[in-house]
Order: structure tokens, then sequence, then C-alpha cells
């Protein structure tokens, strides 16, 4: 089970009523467990498009879906349940703090669970548990969401999706515009999450040093079309990046211009900063 | 001279929630500024008195010799350009055309000399072959680029980055960085609000905010060495200077320096 993509294309109509192709003849499959995935790519390059594909919130121009089993194409189909899908995969937007509406972060919360008729006291306590899953006390489950900083709000709207206790999370740039340590804080919540059910994560990120760090799988999307899909070490060692307008992980660039300046003999594939402190005392002590 | 002084500022959005606190900052004109900070930590409740979109209730601020009043408000806005973090919230215009024109028409700026100014800015943000396309229809980062093509047409004297270029993508948000670097060598101050350090090494100097108080003020270069400051204020340093703290040896620390410095 999971999402599989069938030679989806999906285009979107334009003022001047040409119309533009946002994804291109995406194949790929997304199994439901195990897999920690980053999808990046340039500014419009398709990410969101295909992220929404993801829980039929938009119906394919072309191709098909498959997630968890229900076909999804080009129409609205009437023996499909949208709401179940929706507990099968989890989507928190970009931006996610200005869906938060309610006067308390508790109402907000529970507001997923409440709709899924999941009685009040048990909704309650699946509030708590997700606020503390993102970090947060139990001191704000009263407090009104609009007087909270964006990274809290963020927080907030991620425990709301949390809540459902979908079989796959996508984010869309969940850690946009958090501090460093907001930012690390998510990330191992997320990586917690998946070593903890084994379910499968998809994030939207243009960090490629987090990329390197916790993913075990990267797909790339160019002007709506696939053009990575494999491990992160392989997309580096690759040249794709270079066509694609996208960065190298700092660790690389970081041991690339060591090696180039100072002829440090290093591996430069190193995936976090105590890698290559290792690695740099590895070469010096052999000199 | 100072083209932004901010005296003893202090402002409160309730009684429980203070989000500055006696803030004193003297920026000189063509200066590159980066805010630093946690979230909740006060940097874009200063950007927004700096624009005069929140009042403070102690202090005052002087932009270019003009106290900044509920009077002076509207017109040190065309001295003082700002872009959001969410280009959602900006979006006024039918096409991305129009949404460029937007500041521009207000300042009255003559038709062809509109166009031309539109079509410069497109091309600088990468953004020329979408001028009849809806905003609405835009990627998150591509409206962030257009949000930002229409400040800069507005040609102000200070610009105000918040978080702006967090949703860009590595290579729009470099080629912008260049850009900037070009407008500050024309003489433009910049203040830059960012969660990347990588991006705050770039400016004059660094501003470290925590809890609404200005923590730390220093040229960059002296600021990055202090790596308690950076601690203390739940920051991190770049990766660059992460490494090198860890590494012994003189040469390599050197060269990291170098590198972090001169990207």
């Amino acid at each position: 089970m999971g999402i599989y993509f069938n030679e989806v294309t999906h285009e979107y109509a334009s003022y001047s009523k040409k119309t533009y192709k946002a994804i291109q003849n995406i194949s790929l499959r997304i199994e439901k467990d195990y897999e920690f995935i980053a999808l990046v790519g340039h500014t419009g390059s398709g990410k969101s498009t295909l992220a929404k594909h993801m829980n039929a919130l938009i119906f394919p121009t072309s191709g098909s879906v498959d997630i968890f089993g229900k076909h999804i194409a080009q129409k609205r189909d009437k023996k499909i349940s949208y709401n179940q899908l929706r507990k099968n995969v989890g989507l928190v937007f970009q931006f996610p703090e200005y869906q938060l509406f309610e006067e308390t972060v508790e109402k907000d919360i529970m507001f997923g669970p409440l709709n899924f008729k999941v009685p009040l006291e048990e909704a309650k306590v699946i509030a708590k548990e997700s606020l503390e899953l993102v970090g947060l006390d139990e001191t704000y489950l009263k407090r009104n969401p609009f007087n909270l900083s964006g990274g809290e709000k963020k927080r907030v709207s991620i425990a709301g999706i949390l809540a459902l206790d979908p079989d796959i999370l996508v984010l869309d740039e969940p850690t946009s515009g958090l501090d460093p340590a907001g930012k690390n804080t998510l990330m191992k919540l997320f990586t917690e999450i998946h070593q903890k059910t084994n379910k499968t994560i998809i994030i939207i990120t243009h960090d490629m040093d987090l990329v390197y760090e916790y993913f075990n799988r990267v797909i790339v999307l160019k002007d709506g079309e696939l053009s990575f899909d494999g491990t992160p070490d392989n997309l580096f060692r690759s040249d794709v990046l270079d066509s694609n307008h996208l960065d190298y992980p700092n660790t690389i660039k970081t041991l690339k211009y060591l090696k180039e300046k100072l002829g440090l003999d290093v591996d430069i594939y190193q995936k976090n900063v105590d890698d290559v402190v290792v690695e740099i005392n590895r070469v010096i002590a052999n000199e | 001279m100072s083209i932004i002084s901010v005296k003893d500022v202090s402002f409160s959005y309730n009684e429980k929630k203070q989000g500055l606190k006696n803030v004193n900052i003297e920026i000189n004109k063509g200066e590159w500024i980066a805010i630093l900070g946690h979230n909740g930590s006060g940097k874009s409740t200063l950007a927004k008195t700096l624009v005069g979109l929140l009042e403070p209730q102690n202090g005052e601020i002087i932009i270019d010799s003009i106290k900044l009043t509920e009077e002076t408000a509207y017109d040190l806005r065309k001295k003082v350009g700002i872009v959001f973090q969410n280009p959602d919230n900006q979006f006024v215009g039918v096409t991305v055309r129009d949404d460029i024109a937007f500041g521009m028409e207000n300042l009255c700026v003559p038709r062809e000399e509109m166009l031309k100014k539109i079509d410069f800015y497109a091309e600088k943000v990468g953004m020329i072959d979408f001028l009849d396309k809806q905003p609405s229809n835009l990627s998150g980062g591509q409206k962030q680029r257009v949000a930002i093509a229409g400040i800069l047409a507005m040609k102000s004297d200070i610009l105000i980055f918040d978080e702006a270029t967090s949703m860009l993508d590595p290579y729009t948000r470099n080629d912008l960085i260049q850009y900037i670097k070009e407008l500050n060598e024309e003489g433009l101050t910049i203040i830059m609000i960012t969660h990347d350090v990588n991006e705050a090494v770039l400016a004059d100097k660094i501003l470290i905010m925590n809890k609404g108080e200005v923590f730390a003020f220093d040229e960059t270069k002296a600021l990055l060495k202090n790596k308690q400051i950076f601690l203390d204020s739940h920051l991190e340093l770049p990766v660059t200077l992460e490494i090198a703290s860890k590494i012994n040896n003189k040469k390599i620390k050197e060269s990291l320096w170098e590198f972090t410095l001169t990207k």
C-alpha cells in the first residue's frame, strides 16, 4: 500500500487562457512504510502540486494516482471516501500557521479528530499528546493561537495534522521560517515519528544539509518533470544538481573547498559536522 | 550619519506578551544589517515598528531625520520598503505585471517608465516569463520573487527583508543576494531578518535579538568570533565555523574562516 503515481500530468489555467503544466508525466511509487523522502526542486518546479496529488486535493489532468488502493483519475468519484484518504495521507501546507482559526490551541488541534467522530475526552488527550510531540508543553493548550509567534503557530498546526495519526505524512516546507533550534527540534521529531512508527514521511525542502543528514530517499523535480529519484548520497555524487539550480550540502561544499585550497586528501561526502571533523582529523593524523 | 535611530523603543502586544524592550539601535546610511534571533525574539516586531505598522508605546524612531509618527508614516514608507515572509499576504494585482506595478502606481511613476521598470525588475528576479500569469497560480517561491520585484521597483532608500528569502531555492536566493549586494554598493541601506547564518555573514553588522531586547550588535566578523553569544541566544554558527571551532589545525581554521566570509 502507498501512493502510486501513473504518468500524472497537471495543468493549471492561466490568465492569458494558455494552460501551463505544473507537473508532467510523473510516475513514482511511495510505499506506506519505512520511507523518509525529501522532495526538492527549484521554485515552481511542481513540488507543491505533486504534494497536493498525494491526498487527492486536486485531480490529474491526465494519468492517475492510486492512494491506498483508491484510484484517483480525472474526476471526483462518488464511490471514494475522500475524508478517509485525508486520514491515510496527512498533508501540511506551506504556512500552515495561517490555517489556525480556533480560540484556543487545544480546540484547534482537536478540530480534526472531532470531525472524525473521536469523543471529546479522547480528543483532549490526543491534543495534549500531539502538542508534546511538537515540543510545546500543555500550558499552550489554553492559549490563543493568534498570540503565538510564527514558529509556535507552525508547530501547533503540525500538531493538528499529527492528531489525525495519518499513515503517511506529507509536509510542504515545514521548517522554513523556523530558527535553527526549532528546525532541529522538528527534524528530530519527524525522524522520531518515522523510527517509532515506520511511517513514511515526505518533506518538501530546499535545505540540502537536512536532506543529506536525515533522509533515505530524495526526489528531484525540474520544470515539472522527475529529474532524480534515489538516495541523497547518489544524488550528491552525481551532477544532477548542477543542471537543476540546486545547491550542495554545506559539508560537501566546505570539504571541497579545503580539498582544493589546501590539497587535503579528504573524502568530501560527509553527512554532518561531526563526520566532517572526524574526516579532517583522520587526514591530518595521516599526514 | 545614521539613517535609522531607534531610541528606547518598547512595544507590547498585550499585558502578557512583550514584543520589544528598551531597544536602542543606530543604523548608518548604506549599511547592511542582518538581524538574527530565535522565533519570538522580537525580530519581526522590530521590522513592523520600523515601517510604522506597529506603534511603540515608548520611545521613538527617527528615519532620515524625520520622527516616525502616524502623520509621517505614509511618507516614510516611500523611504522604507519591506518584504514579508509570506508572499500571500502582500498580493493585490490580477497579474504579476499589475502586482509589480502597484507600488509604483502609488508613487505616480509615469507609465512609460513604469513599463520599463516592470520588465527590468521582473528580469532581476527571474520572473519575466510570468508577467501575464495570475499570482495565485504561482508557487510560493515565485510569489515571493514577484513581491520582491514590486518592492525593488519602488527604489526606496531602505529595504527590509523579513525572512523574505526563506522560501527561495538556493539558486534564486543567491541571485537575489548578489543583486542586493549591488544595491547596497549603490548606497541602499539593507536590513535582512533571517534564520540563515550563512546569509547573515554577508552583512556588515549582525544584530542579535533575544526576548525583545538587543542581545548583541557588532561588526559581523567580531561577532562571529564570539561563539558564546550564539549559544546564549540559541543560534547556530555557520557550518563552516562550527567545523572550525572543532578543529585544532591553524591552517585549516584560517581557510574555513576565509571560506565563510568570502562566499
